[in-house]
């Protein structure tokens, strides 16, 4: 009889092990949410000059902790016009998908919940999944504005979820698997993939900020035009779920695909001899992530939905088009060096950070012109 | 102790969720939990291709079925948005004659498949390579036209449903 | 003890027969692209399973399930667009009521 690890059958040590990730992703999703929620406080505040939480525990570490006591315990309101199934569903069809994709994230070496040879696809996947339970919240809700904050998420995430794949291609060209664990060991020592593919990572990250709603992508739940989107009806525990535990999970995970994918994982200094110190360097790199994401929400104002879906179809998909196939073009011309990619990589950086400007001016113009034109004629018959 | 008897288990319980949701499409008359129990028979087929060790297939079927087409169709519901019909309206003019024909054609196909008695092979490892080197060596032409058409069925969507902007129409019949 | 293929090939068929008798028993015109995409569906499986039992290592089978997929994606995308100008023309969904095109 064959033995696995730690003397127990392979056979029942598949599923064992599944249940334990299960169960430790439960753990970190609940307390990684409380942690970032108050990060995401003190933060904003520290950016806008305030003091941030500071009552309950030293330097207000256990307000979220208070916070979340009292969704617990609020009393479950249900407006009488909400479609009944559906409205109790919607929550865990949000979170459900995203406590899924924790299984792949590889905290370290050997910490893996399970290590699929389609890992980057199953997050795809699973990221996929979320609109679903979105859609079927504003439909449920029977409000008009969480039905439009439904329909444009729906809109949002389908539109940003292109980038995001066609960005997740070029790294897979590169490294030529889909594994997270082997994407991680093809980035052993100081070359990470963000060297060579730094456009494919700008081109993700920024679809990742709309794929998780987050400012400045935050149309769907924008509280001053659709007072919260999507959520609105929700209150309690479920609006808990749904928000704070799936959107700050969501946040982790994107932060965890980009660390794995772009940052190396859990390489990093010393992780040779002891390996349990790549969690370490996992988790920090992850939490880096995640504090630019609460920087640039402090910083950005929210867009238009106009200008939000114009520059995905007009500027973020056809340049990782284009990136896909310089990648694929320089991956096949040569083989042995990663230099040519990389120079390419950096030179479309370059030349899409510096073409915004230039291009949103001449779209501006264009618009105004517009403007001018539609209102004259009636600015002649008034006059 | 063998675990032999899982993979019929799981097989037995996928099947029934996907002939269930199947048949509640069918019959239910509020579209919304049609389309959403339409996602859980793919939700469930899915988990039949992972039990055929189709791994790649498996997630393709849930990106492309629950998280672009129920959304979709989601989005067609909420559109085309119209009071409870009747339940005299609910079936067309023409059930028992459809009912007889699928019947007739439904039942020699049943007794076919049940004379598959061989067992399904699972090769390990998965089909993500060889998935990969078929499609991008053999159908590489299949391919291409595949990408055109889901191009002219993307621009047809878009010229089927864009509605004019009065003022745009405005200015060119200016021009 | 594994499922044996005609397990998966009669789970198949029903799943299409399903789609097939909504297709013809619905009036709504939603609903049938809903059985239409349930008939692809169903189709795939015997494919897979096909491919899993026949196939050679190669799997040519299961990559004509990928071209299903775009089949469907396109054929969702151009139905919808079609059933909401009808529907703009008419507020109908109903299939036996969307009978202007007739000469």
């Amino acid at each position: 009889m064959p033995v696995g690890p730690f003397g127990i059958d392979p056979l029942i040590w598949a599923p064992l092990r599944l249940v334990i990730a299960v169960g430790l992703a439960l753990f970190l999703v609940l307390n990684g949410a409380l942690l970032q929620i108050y990060l995401e406080r003190k933060i904003q505040a520290i950016i806008q000059d305030r003091l941030g939480p500071y009552h309950v525990g030293p330097f207000g570490l256990l307000q979220t902790f208070a916070d979340a006591l009292k969704l617990i315990s609020k009393e479950d309101v249900r407006a009488q016009a909400t479609d009944g199934w559906f409205f109790v569903a919607a929550p865990a069809l949000v979170f459900c998908p995203m406590l899924a994709s924790w299984v792949v994230l590889p905290f370290a070496q050997d910490i893996v919940g399970a290590n699929l040879n389609v890992g980057l696809l199953y997050l795809t996947t699973l990221g996929s999944m979320t609109v679903l339970g979105i859609v079927i919240a504003g439909w449920a809700s029977n409000n008009k504005y969480a039905l439009v904050g439904g329909l444009r998420s729906a809109g949002q995430l389908i539109s940003y979820e292109i980038p995001q794949i066609l960005a997740l291609v070029s790294v897979a060209l590169v490294v030529g698997s889909l594994s997270m664990i082997d994407i991680t060991r093809s980035q052993a020592g100081p070359l990470v993939n963000v060297l060579i593919l730094p456009f494919s990572f700008v081109i993700y990250f920024i679809a990742a900020l709309a794929e998780t709603n987050r400012t400045p992508f935050d149309l769907p739940e924008a509280e001053s035009e659709l007072v919260a989107g999507w959520l609105t009806e929700y209150s309690g525990m479920r609006w808990g779920t749904m928000l704070a535990l799936s959107e700050y999970g969501n946040v982790t995970v994107v932060c965890a695909i980009v660390t794995t994918l772009w940052f190396g994982g859990w390489q990093g200094p010393g992780v040779e001899a002891i390996p349990l110190l790549g969690v370490l360097w996992f988790t920090l790199k992850v939490y880096a992530f995640i504090v630019v994401m609460m920087w640039i929400r402090a910083t950005l104002p929210r867009l238009r939905i106009d200008q939000l879906m114009s520059f995905c179809w007009k500027g973020l998909i056809p340049m990782a088009l284009l990136n896909i196939v310089v990648v694929a073009v320089l991956a096949l011309a040569f083989p042995t060096t990663k230099v040519p990619i990389a120079v390419a990589s950096w030179l479309l950086l370059v030349v899409f950070v510096a073409g915004i400007p230039f291009v949103q001016r001449r779209r501006l113009r264009t618009l105004r012109a517009r403007a001018r034109a539609a209102t004259a004629p009636a600015v002649r018959a008034a006059s | 102790m063998t675990f032999d008897f899982v993979e019929p288990v799981i097989f037995a319980l996928l099947s029934i969720g996907v002939i269930a949701g199947g048949v509640a499409v069918v019959m239910l008359s509020r579209i919304t939990a049609a389309a959403l129990l339409m996602a859980f028979t793919f939700l469930c087929m899915a988990g039949m291709f992972v039990l055929l060790g189709a791994e790649t297939i498996a997630l393709f079927q849930v990106l492309i079925y629950v998280g672009a087409i129920t959304v979709l169709i989601l989005y067609g519901v909420m559109f085309t948005k119209f009071g409870d019909r009747p339940r005299a309206l609910f079936f067309q003019r023409q059930t028992p004659l459809a009912a007889v024909f699928v019947a007739a054609v439904a039942i020699p196909v049943a007794i076919i498949g049940l004379s598959f008695t061989s067992a399904t092979s699972r090769p390990g490892g998965g089909d993500l390579v060889a998935l990969a080197t078929s499609v991008f060596t053999d159908f590489a032409f299949p391919f291409e036209i595949a990408s055109v058409l889901l191009l002219a069925a993307m621009v047809g969507a878009i010229v089927l449903t864009k509605r004019e902007d009065p003022e745009e129409a405005a200015l060119r019949r200016r021009r | 003890m594994t499922v044996p293929l005609g397990a998966y090939i009669v789970v198949s068929a029903a799943l299409f027969f399903i789609g097939c008798a909504g297709v013809l028993v619905r009036r709504n015109a939603v609903v049938i692209l809903m059985c239409v995409e349930l008939m692809l569906n169903a189709a795939n499986l015997a494919l897979v399973a096909f491919s899993r039992k026949y196939g050679s290592i190669d799997e040519r089978g299961s990559v004509f399930v990928i071209f299903v997929f775009v089949i469907a994606a396109a054929e969702v995308a151009v139905g919808l667009g079609i059933i909401l100008s009808a529907y703009r023309n008419r507020p109908v969904v109903d299939v036996d009521e969307i009978h202007q095109m007739r000469g």
